[in-house]
């Protein structure tokens, strides 16, 4: 599937979502609109992190319910509403993850495919590259291949990483430029 | 005097533009990088070529969505009840005991008030 257009903003002061939240809170029919924004992006972050459809599903799930069930606790006051959101779901993947330690699950490489036109020698091409650099994703380690998720399929910001993890800005700028060397070096990509 | 942004900090400006949608060779000279850096953004290009956002069942998302809006809805206790007739049978049950056990607590108590005085109270009047 291709990616929706990239999502605007991402500062607290300018947060997008701010007017669907306000009326979710006077409304939680309103929610709706929220839940449509975002469970594709949500669900992405699950799968990438678990690896299995179904276990992103049930955190995808958990994570709504427990959003809609705490809507009225949010405020705009340090963290835009995507950022809280994905904050839900990064401690729903930590209980999902410590329940199924033991189940195998799909491993990161075998994730869905870019979609794309050209000709099939290129696309063979094209979904192997791919599928290396999911595989180098997945041998990262946790803190940075979170990061990665989160900026490069979910499109969140560092500050809105720093959010969801826990962390500082510049924590998380660090993160991301260790974790783009390490996939370099993994890759063979040194200049 | 003030440091010049570090490379995490510069890389990371280069890669908001990449996440906004904006060509990674574009995204590289902006920022006057070097080869390396260039190639850390050219691989952050890369990764979002990579790792698309999954497709969601239908049925799934109709089905989340179904429960979001029941949940949404204000507390109806007819509803309540209809939906989840088991519920209401225990409820109804577990009430019908504690009203029970109240009135018979209270017939007790209302006895005892009642009842004569013990017989060795009678002997020192």
């Amino acid at each position: 599937m291709t990616r929706e257009g990239p999502l605007r903003a991402s500062e607290p002061g300018d947060d997008p979502d701010l007017a669907d939240v306000h009326a979710a809170q006077h409304d939680r029919a309103a929610f709706a609109a929220l839940y449509r924004r975002y469970v594709e992006r949500v669900y992405g972050y699950c799968f990438y992190l678990l690896g299995d459809h179904h276990d992103a599903e049930d955190a995808t799930e958990r994570t709504f319910l427990a959003a809609l069930g705490a809507i009225d606790r949010f405020r705009d006051d340090g963290a835009t509403f995507r950022a809280w959101l994905f904050r839900i779901a990064h401690n729903e993947l930590a209980n999902s993850l410590r329940q199924r330690r033991r189940r195998r699950t799909t491993p990161l490489e075998d994730g869905p495919e870019p979609m794309d036109d050209a000709d099939p020698a290129r696309l063979v091409g094209v979904a192997e590259d791919a599928r290396r650099l999911r595989s180098a994703v997945s041998r990262l380690s946790d803190d940075r291949r979170q990061v990665v998720v989160l900026r490069f399929v979910d499109g969140l910001s560092a500050r809105e990483i720093g959010v969801v993890l826990g962390r500082s800005e510049g924590a998380v700028r660090v993160l991301q430029h260790r974790a783009l060397r390490d996939l370099a070096g993994v890759l063979g990509r040194h200049p | 005097m003030t440091q010049p942004p570090s490379a995490a900090v510069r890389l990371d400006h280069a890669l908001d533009s990449v996440v906004a949608g904006r060509s990674p060779a574009v995204a590289a000279a902006a920022g006057a990088f070097d080869a390396s850096l260039r190639q850390l953004v050219t691989l952050g290009g890369d990764l979002r070529g990579a790792m698309p956002v999954p497709v969601v069942a239908p049925r799934f998302e109709a089905r989340l969505g179904a429960r979001l809006a029941l949940a949404a809805q204000p507390l109806d206790p007819l509803a309540w009840a209809l939906r989840h007739p088991g519920r209401l049978i225990v409820t109804g049950a577990v009430g019908s005991a504690a009203v029970g056990v109240g009135i018979t607590a209270f017939a007790v108590w209302r006895s005892a008030r009642r009842a004569p005085p013990p017989a060795h109270r009678l002997l020192h009047r």
